[in-house]
């Protein structure tokens, strides 16, 4: 009896979140403890305030170019092993290895870790996705120091698509996923790319030269093979995603005492 | 990176001037943080009453020239942007980098550094995309530990071949070297041209 009340009180619970995803991405954390009150018109304008500004976290002050040639961002592959949808980024061949140009780079990685900041800003999860065997710990790592998820395993065919089933009703999917390299090992794309278009999951991915970039949401073309280069990454996302939950915390104490302040009728 | 170190390098061999030397060369390396601490080494140079001084000839003035030149360069690279490197477009530091200027891989003799031991095999990264895997030498082979540098001699940046009814290249993943032999003080046998690895 007390189970079935439970089990009720906790459905009206997820129906809410479901009911209410759309206006407030909210982590389990602070569903839990409820942490400042405020009303829906401190919340609103909490929400649209990063949307005023095009870089509201200054995340170009974060990376240079100098620090993305440092790392070797601009190698790519052999010409023999380009994908024909990775000309328009490629700056040219030189001695038939492809050099990816550095200035699209720039702002599509402006777009993809701004993007990441709002997403993290607004309380969404992350997942990193990365089959690179040699960089699995690093992204594990990164993912833990901030606080998101990680995936370097095998994938399992129905992990997004058929995720009700496999882990029980009611379970949550990432709002974003980000591949550190958009391969399997035997080159063919992961499968996580596909998957997530289809279940509408926003993508922001590493793609080299022998990467397909066409269901990519945010691409940033760049070198995935060098242990400077996905080093550097993954300190970029790490740092853009601890900026953005530190803002988000700053706003809400601020809108909250703000709201605190005025007499709500 | 490695441009600065040839820079420096090739200051420390060509003047005779020990003490502007020294100068030069701090100043270089200290350019980036403070470039107003070396305006008084310039300074008491420049400041020497130039009426009672015997106007300088030949080398010696073409080099207080240059490192003039080059310290208003730095200064005002140091106030605009956070280091000179800002301001190079993506094209010129292609173009400048080591990669580039060593032209075709083969045969280049260039300097690596063992980032990872397994028994026998050494995976050594010189710089490119892709690093390679070198057997360890029969003869003296404890020398060679992880963080060693290495001596080797390039073949191809990144093994790759088409295979049969295939639409792409296959790759390795990795590079293909040949190892000449530890990185050991300057000698005569090294060569000129090696690369520095970019740290």
């Amino acid at each position: 009896m007390a189970a079935r009340v439970l089990t009720k009180g906790l459905w009206g619970l997820r129906n809410s979140r479901f009911v209410t995803v759309r206006h407030q991405y909210a982590t389990a954390a602070s569903i839990k403890s409820p942490q400042i009150q405020m009303d829906s018109n401190a919340m609103e304008k909490m929400l649209n305030q990063p949307l005023q500004t095009p870089d509201f976290f200054r995340l170009s002050e974060l990376y240079s170019l100098k620090d993305l040639f440092d790392a070797r961002v601009h190698l790519g592959h052999k010409k023999g092993c380009r994908h024909r949808l990775m000309g328009p980024y490629l700056f040219g061949c030189r001695l038939e290895q492809d050099i990816i140009d550095l200035d699209q780079t720039m702002e599509l990685l402006q777009a993809a870790l701004n993007f990441t900041a709002h997403v993290a800003y607004r309380g969404g999860i992350i997942l990193f996705v990365s089959r690179r065997r040699q960089f699995g710990h690093l992204v594990e790592c990164t993912a833990q120091d901030c606080g998101e998820y990680a995936h370097t395993r095998y994938w399992q065919g129905g992990l997004l698509t058929n995720a009700p089933i496999q882990y029980g009703p009611g379970v949550r999917l990432p709002d974003l996923v980000i591949f550190l390299s958009t391969l399997n090992n035997v080159f063919q794309q992961h499968v996580a790319i596909r998957d997530a278009a289809k279940m509408n999951i926003p993508t922001v991915g590493v793609v080299d030269s022998n990467c397909n970039p066409s269901l990519v949401t945010y691409p940033v073309p760049g070198n995935d093979d060098t242990p400077a280069a996905v080093e550097l990454y993954c300190r970029l996302f790490k740092m853009t995603i601890n900026r953005a939950k530190d803002k988000r915390k700053q706003m809400e104490l601020l809108h909250g005492l703000s709201a605190a302040s005025t007499p709500s009728s | 990176m490695a441009a600065l170190c040839k820079v420096v390098s090739s200051l420390r061999t060509g003047a005779c001037f020990n003490c502007v030397t020294a100068n030069s060369s701090l100043f270089i390396r200290k350019s980036f943080y403070c470039s107003d601490s070396s305006a008084p080494p310039g300074g008491t140079e420049a400041a020497a009453p130039p009426a009672a001084e015997r106007p300088k000839s030949g080398f010696a003035a073409a080099f207080e020239l240059q490192s003039d030149l080059r310290r208003r360069e730095e200064r005002s690279a140091g106030r605009s942007g956070s280091s000179a490197g800002e301001q190079q477009s993506f094209a010129s530091l292609l173009r400048r980098s080591p990669l580039v200027q060593m032209g075709p891989a083969k045969d280049k003799v260039v300097v690596g550094k063992i980032f990872h031991v397994t028994q026998d095999d050494l995976y050594i990264d010189f710089g490119g995309k892709f690093h390679c895997v070198c057997a360890r030498p029969a003869a003296g082979g404890e020398k060679f530990q992880r963080g060693g540098r290495v001596r080797l001699r390039l073949e191809d940046l990144e093994l790759t071949g088409r295979f049969l009814g295939a639409g792409t290249d296959t790759t390795l993943l990795e590079a293909q070297a040949a190892l000449l032999g530890p990185l050991d003080g300057p000698g005569p046998g090294r060569d000129p041209k090696a690369k520095e690895t970019q740290t």
